[in-house]
């Protein structure tokens, strides 16, 4: 019965939706979505931020960077490149961690096992947590 | 054996039904013992999607369900505001697709009407360009998209944040401890026998005693010599230790069900399957094929999701409530409350079905027919009674990092579990040290878990403070956290060394099946790390 019930009451709610469709004026809700999440950080990446991002997420977290920048220890990019480039949402929150940071990124990324590139991490990571 | 004490109520059962009831009967006034087998969370309540959610598929079996869950999912966000975060669905629309774009957006016009009930937005139609360009991952074949909100919570905070508040109002809450036996007098249950973590056997007195077990209840009920009928349903998840995309994504599978790639603060679950299992409930495996399957699924949609690499898996059962000839998906997730005195068990009542996103309306209701069973009067509260941590907003992250010496990121990750009592634990825990990189963590979250949260080993300290949850599986850290969690708890050097072998033992079972190319080669470099844990024990 609970079966039927719904699918007789969401019949009828399509024919409503198709009728409103054919007299309503359609337009895009793109701005809008936008303008909803971002206070939450829900933001899309960008189509080049997409295609590299499978390898910008392979860190293994080894801490080699932390060792070739100089930085055992000291708890900020490189050390924490995957935990930056995890959370997303709430990395806003975090800039602070970022002021004042120039650590050797070459070096980290000469020496990563799994090829990280973490100065494109690091810009990345940046953009996120500034805008 | 012990002396037996006494209670109102004795609830058996960790999850976040049985927590819930536990929380609930306190707060009305009643003493309650609450006993969990393992730990808190971490059978069905654990390995769920992690969503707080309205139910949009069960508007095709059962309106009321749907009005019902996202009710109490509103409740649930309000008390438990600082640990929930929005979700967002996009639900591309594909040639061939089980439903086309109108009878989607039909389904979604109708869930918004109880959207704000759960505190959510209405759902938005995207053409094909605009989805691509907030999901440029998506597959170009797209009729179109539409989205959909929900919520996300780490169920073993929300499970040990109800089994605290339970506790702040005089619970007993025990974990790690196994009731052996019902005690029966003349056709009444009137009380348990149990083991605790130590291995004492204990009994407890009881008015009442409430089965909350998920799907052990025909177990735990054939104890008081009931019967309890179930169709068990097990489900798996891939867990990717990072976001794929800030936009959760929703489509089907080969054969129609509904997947979900759910985006959650800092990592990713891909799931799940529904599948009837008849196995060892304790012994939950996946297979490769499951894992196949989900890939297969989104991959039509998503189609460099094979580029990412997966750090475990995990597997839970549901406790359906039984029906024949059903197809696992078309099983309602409704709920019963059951008194059992009918069934000659006086003073037995099991809460059997439901899920996550209803548990605080299953313990009202539970709680409700036990107040009945004892003449007690009193008004349910949890709807409206904050779970500790949220009472109030977090403190400024920069601030609190600032003050005690950590970085930003470990405040943000530590007020997702703490809440406003993030600063709390920071003073508490005394140190700033970074223990867990991935997360990250710090040595002080790990000490107050250990002294305040009831952790007995790392799997525990795994659920509570999301150690070696990240993309290292615990390769740099759990070393470490043994040596942090043994001083706590008086651990000698060797059994640091076998809580560690033992986490990584378990953990490696998680992550066997979702060994790709990459996933090999870390696993080459965890294992290496660990050798004098893994090859002197021969586990490999």
């Amino acid at each position: 019965m609970g079966r039927a019930d719904s699918l007789v009451k969401l019949a009828w709610a399509y024919g409503i939706h198709l009728t409103r469709r054919r007299f309503s004026r359609r337009r895009s809700q793109l701005a809008d979505l936008l303008e909803t999440y971002a206070p939450d950080g829900i933001r899309p990446l960008d189509a080049a931020t997409r295609e590299r991002h499978p390898r910008l997420v392979t860190c293994i977290n080894c801490g080699l960077c932390a060792l070739a920048a100089g930085r055992v220890g000291r708890t900020r990019l490189p050390d924490l490149a995957a935990s930056y480039m995890r959370l997303y949402p709430r990395v806003a929150a975090a800039s602070s961690d970022l002021e004042g940071d120039d650590p050797d990124l070459a070096a980290a990324a000469a020496i990563c096992p799994v090829g990280v590139p973490l100065e494109e991490v690091a810009a990345v990571v940046r953009r996120m947590t500034t805008r | 054996m012990a002396a037996p004490s006494a209670f109102d109520v004795v609830v058996i059962g960790g999850g976040i039904t049985g927590a819930g009831v536990a929380r609930d009967l306190s707060l009305r006034g009643l003493s309650v013992l609450l006993l969990e087998k393992g730990d808190w969370g971490a059978g069905t309540s654990g390995s769920s999607s992690w969503m707080i959610h309205g139910g949009l598929r069960y508007l095709e079996f059962d309106w009321d369900t749907t009005r019902l869950s996202n009710q109490d999912s509103g409740h649930i966000v309000s008390i438990a505001r600082n640990f929930v975060t929005r979700i967002v669905f996009i639900v591309p629309v594909l040639q061939g697709d089980r439903n086309n774009i109108e009878e989607v957006e039909t389904a979604l016009e109708v869930y918004d009407r109880y959207q704000p009930l759960k505190h959510s937005h209405s759902h938005r139609r995207l053409t094909p360009e605009e989805a691509l360009a907030i999901e440029p991952g998506l597959t170009p074949d797209l009729v179109g998209a539409m989205t959909l909100e929900e919520w996300g919570v780490d169920p073993h905070r929300l499970v040990f944040a109800n089994v605290q508040d339970a506790v702040a109002h005089g619970a007993r809450a025990l974990n790690h401890t196994r009731v052996t036996e019902l005690i029966r007098d003349a056709g009444k249950v009137i009380g348990v026998r149990y083991r605790t973590a130590d291995g004492a056997t204990t009994e407890a007195r009881a008015r009442a005693v409430v089965n909350a077990t998920g799907p052990w209840s025909p177990e735990v009920g054939a104890m008081a010599g009931v019967k309890i009928e179930l169709r068990p349903a097990k489900g798996i998840h891939i867990v990717y230790p990072h976001r794929i995309s800030n936009f959760s994504i929703s489509t089907e599978s080969v054969d129609g069900r509904d997947l979900l790639m759910v985006a959650h603060a800092g990592f990713t679950l891909l799931g799940t399957t529904d599948d009837d299992f008849y196995g060892d409930l304790d012994s939950v495996d996946v297979v490769e094929d499951e894992v196949d399957y989900l890939l297969q699924g989104f991959e039509r949609v998503f189609p460099s999701i094979r580029d990412y690499r997966p750090v475990r898996t995990t597997a839970g059962v549901r406790p359906t409530l039984f029906k024949w000839r059903k197809y696992e998906d078309e099983l309602s997730r409704r709920y019963e409350v059951v008194d059992h005195a009918a069934q000659g068990a006086d003073g037995f009542v099991s809460i059997v079905g439901g899920k996550l996103s209803m548990y605080r309306l299953m313990a009202e209701e539970t709680s409700d027919a036990v107040c009945r069973k004892l003449a007690h009067q009193a008004e349910c509260t949890t709807a409206r009674t904050p779970l500790p941590g949220n009472e109030a907003e977090p403190a400024p992250v920069a601030e609190l990092a600032s003050r005690c010496g950590v970085p930003a990121l470990a405040v943000v990750k530590l007020q997702s579990r703490h809440g406003s009592n993030a600063e709390k634990v920071l003073d508490e825990g005394g140190t700033s040290r970074i223990l867990c990189r991935c997360e990250p963590v710090t040595e002080g979250e790990l000490v107050f878990a250990a002294r305040h949260e009831q952790v007995r080993s790392l799997a525990d300290a795994f659920r509570r403070v999301g150690v070696a949850a990240g993309p290292c599986a615990g390769a740099a850290c759990i070393l470490r956290a043994a040596e942090v969690v043994g001083h706590e708890l008086g651990w000698s050097a060797s059994q640091r060394f076998d809580a560690a072998r033992e986490f990584v033992r378990g953990a490696w079972l998680g992550r066997a099946p979702v060994l790709g190319h990459a996933g090999w080669a870390q696993e080459e470099l965890a294992q290496g790390s660990m050798r004098g844990l893994t090859v002197r024990n021969g586990s490999r």
